[in-house]
């Protein structure tokens, strides 16, 4: 058995590599390797050659426990799919498919061709879009305060009332304010989800797996779109209008992209009906 | 001192995706956590891919925070 294992970056239309000859991409994921095209008749998926002696279910399994190593190498994928990206449809993979031969990656171009060529016609012609929804806590609070009603007459009345019945008044608006504020930030994701879903192909939540902080507050949602190329710019002006109507309520749009449709490879919902 | 990541933060090609303006963290999240799944003779498994991804975030703050303690000093 040879040492040495294939790994496998994305996936495009045969026709597609000509214009993607392997001296022109990136460098490999390893040092040292070429890229190279494994090809059916009408699919070819991009690879290079690692060794079984780092990418062995062993050895991926010790490199998983050390951030060092996967970081670069995601790196190198990410800079590989981005460039194919760029110039023709494309399928990404996620990182760390890897098979021990050629014709192992054949037969997967052969078994999953359908599914392959749905999702390269659902991307062609589309990028990924992120639009993360960035909560300042403090400014959303005390924008909450000056457009509730019933928060408005409890303040003027903690103002009137003894020291005593003051504080209950106060714990009272404390409570409410959080509550509001929580239903004031989610109506604004829902909005934020529906209006740039409307300008858009398909769009994605994503799960977040920890709380973010960034340096305009904590990161409350987190969508992926897949936009049309000669839509983006009423993708992005409807974003901009969303991100200039939340500014006062504390709530901001991160935008990043364009991305290779990583969140837009699985079937969409109506594509599993029968 | 040196962190395990002292050795990524050279590399070049994380430069050039910095010069790029790209996030490292939204770039590992989309490389690890999304893209297209296809069995491979080797794969790694989707629990393994969390516990990778709060690895790299944990070290990723701290590196901002080191970067931020080196600007403030340079």
């Amino acid at each position: 058995m040879s040492d040495l294992a294939y790994y496998v970056y994305c996936i495009v239309e045969s026709a597609a590599t000509a214009e993607l000859p392997g001296d022109s991409l990136p460098p490999a994921i390893e040092h040292g390797a070429t890229l190279e095209w494994v090809a059916t008749q009408d699919l070819a998926a991009l690879t290079s050659q690692v060794s079984l002696v780092s990418y062995s279910e062993e050895s991926l399994n010790h490199h998983l426990s050390d951030p060092s190593w996967i970081a670069e190498r995601a790196m190198r994928h990410e800079t590989i799919a981005e460039f194919v990206a760029k110039r023709v449809a494309v399928v990404p993979l996620r990182f760390g498919t890897i098979f021990l031969e050629r014709a192992g990656i054949e037969q997967m171009l052969s078994d999953k061709r359908e599914e392959l060529r749905a999702i390269l016609e659902r991307v062609r012609g589309r990028e990924e879009w992120a639009v993360n929804v960035i909560c300042d806590q403090s400014m959303l609070m005390s924008s909450i305060t000056s457009v509730s009603p019933v928060l408005r007459d409890l303040t003027e009345r903690a103002a009137q009332a003894s020291p005593g019945q003051s504080y209950l008044i106060q714990k009272k608006i404390d409570a409410l304010r959080v509550d509001e504020a929580r239903d004031a930030l989610n109506r604004i994701i829902d909005e934020v989800e529906q209006t740039l879903a409307a300008k858009s192909d398909d769009a994605k939540r994503l799960r977040m797996l920890k709380v973010e902080t960034t340096e305009y507050g904590e990161m409350k949602a987190k969508f992926a779109f897949l936009v049309k190329k000669s839509e983006f710019d009423q993708f992005s002006d409807a974003a901009e209008r969303l991100a200039r109507e939340h500014q006062s309520a504390g709530v901001g749009l991160e935008f990043g992209g364009p991305w290779p449709a990583y969140n837009f490879t699985g079937l969409k919902k109506d594509e599993f009906s029968v | 001192m040196s962190s395990p990541f002292d050795q990524v933060l050279i590399q070049s090609d994380v430069e050039q995706l910095e010069q790029a303006d790209l996030s490292l963290l939204e770039t590992l999240d989309h490389v690890l956590n999304r893209g297209l799944v296809i069995a491979g003779e080797i794969t790694i498994s989707v629990a393994d891919i969390d516990l990778i991804f709060l690895g790299l975030n944990v070290l990723l703050s701290s590196v901002e925070t080191a970067n931020e303690v080196i600007k403030k000093r340079g």
